[in-house]
């Protein structure tokens, strides 16, 4: 064991930083969808046009093919330099991009992923249902198959960045009567076909991020199936094989940029005189540390054995619950002036209120406890 | 940059658990045999950093890991610290300062046999020989005996800081074991325990206590290898590394002691049953080279 990089690792570290200092905007990403979306447009060409987009993609799609301690020292380097949050460019790079390529026509490669590389088509995830959150096999949005068209019927819910996305990876029950998680199906939906329709939802720190989408008699055509009819839940979960780690590095790198600010406040105004805001803070300091640690444990596994460790789940789980607990931090250090919070600020009484998505979204903290329960301790199976 | 044990280190892991389930098994944890001590001196544990054996601490750590898995005593500490650091030879048993300071009385624990006691003094690791024949009677920790010295005699600091770090180091060592003996007799309880028509484990409120041990135990771990690294390298921030591998450790191993006794219900709270061991033996790690606040605030001077 050991924790020192080689000196080529660091020689890339610095060919990162020096990238990053030079093309990291100054100014921060805009508050409102419209302008948002620009901003997330232009900073992911930005990071096209430099060769920096889609760091774990293969280099024959375009991407720059790292490995996996490389996308690590570039998640760190990036997150040091403040730079902006991926934003709507999520999904594409992060998920339907690796769906695709993993599971992909040829067609259906070389038609999206130059696009969402790129930052020029903006894609969604339509996976959630009113019926259909943590147990995500209950999808009930049906299509029937018309000639060489899939016609669809139902609703899609807190799907982030709907209305302004140009495609959505959507998962719909193709084979009637199918229970469960067979006869669903992975289909690429064109955002503005007539008949869908999107209904933005506005969150309680006051941003509009996520939407609910209707489908009436939406038609797609059968090819942008994506890896077979019936197979959409295999096709939906072996996106879980492309991220093998690393999804929350820059997360980690943050919140300790944060704990430190947050410490440097609290030495500034005298409210570390405060025991429990004293102890608070060093309990914070050493798990910053140990999640940066058990980052690096999993990440020594992918090297070692291909594959990330099992308590990658535990990475997951601790990773949203300590970033809720720096942001109630910020929030107590705040004081009386949170209480002139107004909708359309970006301030951190915003980031406190979009932050309950981290036990939420994606697989809630009761799931991942089930998961840790079941897969690490082999205790029996509760679903 | 690899955070995972070695092929060598997984071996040396493997075979500690192998001989501590052999010759160490919890059944004897409050009445270990005499001989019990030489043995552990033949396996090398109390002298693996030492100049002789010259492992590093990375090794040492995971292998005391092991060790406190299987509540093995508690001299193995501070006997490994001096074996690197003390200028006598010998076993080593455990002192706690901290009393001394207040009431001049010393606590020491686990003495028999011991020619020296090492604690921590302020910053420092000290050392004090011990009168011989020296026995302990019961303490809190019932697989640890104690014995009492009044008044204290004087200690000798020892110089280098690298010796109180490595003190620190393996008590967290032996503080995730203990946290991982607890997390592993829950888990096993949970799955063979049965009420209501069905194993205590499917129930989440059980399930859910059992996945916060594992959180403990992995976060603990982590922070343990990271820290036994650092120390390794002889990182400028080692000291902060460890501390905070000490405070995780130890709160993993008390918060686990607590969750393993509520998973067994009315048996864990036993004298008879094992679960109160791991509980009253985080109790007493948590009085070694405890984490300082300034150390973990980044302020220490
Ligand atoms: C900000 C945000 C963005 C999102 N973006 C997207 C998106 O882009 N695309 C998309 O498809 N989805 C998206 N989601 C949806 C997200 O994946 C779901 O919210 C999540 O899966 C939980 O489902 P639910 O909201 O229906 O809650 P429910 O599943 O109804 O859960 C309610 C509560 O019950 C608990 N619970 C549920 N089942 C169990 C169980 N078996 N045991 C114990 N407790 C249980 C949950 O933990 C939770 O506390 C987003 C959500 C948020 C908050």
């Amino acid at each position: 064991m050991d924790i020192a990089f080689s000196p080529e690792e660091q020689h890339f570290r610095a060919e990162c930083r020096d990238w990053l200092h030079v093309n990291v905007p100054s100014e921060p990403r805009p508050l409102h969808a419209a302008d948002a979306i620009d901003f997330d447009k232009a900073w992911q060409r930005r990071l096209f046009d430099a060769g920096w987009a889609g760091i774990n993609w293969p280099r024959e799609y375009g991407g720059r093919g790292l490995s996996i301690v490389q996308q690590v020292i570039w998640l760190e380097e990036y997150a040091r330099a403040r730079a902006p949050w991926i934003g709507a460019n999520f999904v594409g790079i992060n998920h339907g991009g690796p769906t695709l390529i993993l599971n992909g026509s040829e067609a259906q490669k070389a038609l999206h992923l130059p696009r969402i590389l790129s930052g020029e088509a903006i894609w969604c995830q339509g996976f959630s249902e009113p019926g259909a959150g943590s147990d995500l096999a209950g999808i009930r949005t049906r299509a029937r198959i018309e000639g060489d068209e899939l016609v669809v019927n139902g609703t899609k819910i807190w799907t982030s960045f709907a209305h302004v996305a140009d495609w959505q990876e959507l998962v719909v029950r193709t084979e009637e009567g199918s229970h469960r998680h067979a006869g669903l199906s992975w289909v690429i939906c064109d955002m503005h076909t007539p008949g869908a329709e999107v209904r933005p939802i506005r969150k309680m720190s006051g941003q509009i991020e996520f939407a609910q989408v209707f489908y009436d008699d939406v038609r797609i055509p059968l090819e942008n199936v994506v890896g077979g009819l019936g197979q959409g839940w295999k096709v939906a979960m072996s996106t879980l094989s492309f991220e093998r780690g690393t999804g929350f590095i820059a997360d980690q790198v943050k919140q300790a940029q944060e704990l430190e600010d947050l410490l440097a406040r609290a030495r500034q105004t005298g409210a570390i005189k405060d025991d429990r805001i004293a102890g608070d803070l060093a309990q914070m300091r050493a798990e910053v540390a140990a999640l940066r640690a058990m980052t690096y444990r999993n990440i020594s596994e992918v090297v070692r054995t291909g594959q990330p460790g099992p308590e990658a789940s535990v990475i997951r789980l601790f990773t949203a619950e300590l970033g809720q607990r720096l942001e109630r931090m910020a929030l107590l250090l705040a004081g009386e002036g949170i209480l002139d919070f107004r909708y359309g600020e970006d301030s951190l009484v915003a980031e406190y209120l979009r932050g309950f998505a981290a036990t939420i979204a994606g697989g809630s903290s009761q799931i991942q406890r089930d998961i840790i329960g079941e897969r690490l301790l082999g205790l029996p199976k509760s679903r | 940059m690899d955070l995972t044990p070695s092929a060598e280190q997984e071996a040396l892991i493997t075979a500690t658990a192998d001989w501590c389930a052999d010759n160490m098994p919890l059944e004897q944890a409050r009445q270990r045999p005499i001989a019990l001590w030489q043995e552990l001196e033949a396996m090398g544990w109390t002298a693996m950093t030492a100049p002789d054996m010259g492992l590093d601490h990375a090794t040492e750590a995971v292998v005391f890991a092991e060790l406190g898995r299987h509540l093995a005593p508690v001299g193995l500490v501070p006997s490994a610290v001096a074996a690197r650091w003390s200028p006598h030879a010998g076993k080593a048993a455990l002192a706690l300062l901290d009393g001394s300071l207040e009431g001049g009385m010393l606590r020491v624990f686990d003495p028999h046999g011991a020619v020296q006691a090492l604690g921590l003094a302020g910053h420092l690791a000290a050392t004090t020989e011990l009168p011989r024949d020296l026995d302990g009677g019961p303490s809190l920790d019932p697989t640890a005996s104690l014995a009492r010295l009044d008044p204290a005699p004087p200690f000798e600091a020892i110089a280098d800081p690298r010796a109180a770090l490595h003190l620190q180091l393996l008590a967290a060592a032996f503080a995730l074991g203990c946290a991982d003996a607890a997390r592993d007799m829950a888990a096993a309880y949970a799955k063979v325990r049965e009420q209501f028509e069905r194993p205590i484990g499917w129930f989440q409120a059980i399930k859910h206590i059992c996945a916060d041990m594992a959180v403990r135990c992995a976060v603990a771990r982590s922070q343990l290898y990271y820290a036994a690294c650092a120390l390794d390298a002889g990182a400028d921030d080692a000291a902060f590394h460890i501390a905070s591998a000490k405070l995780l450790a130890d709160q993993a191993a008390l918060e686990n002691g607590r969750a393993n006794i509520q998973v067994h219900g009315g048996i864990g709270m036993t004298d008879e049953a094992y679960p109160h061991l791991c509980l009253k033996r985080a109790h007493l790690l948590t009085f070694i080279a405890p984490a300082r606040r300034d150390i973990l605030l980044g302020d220490a001077a």
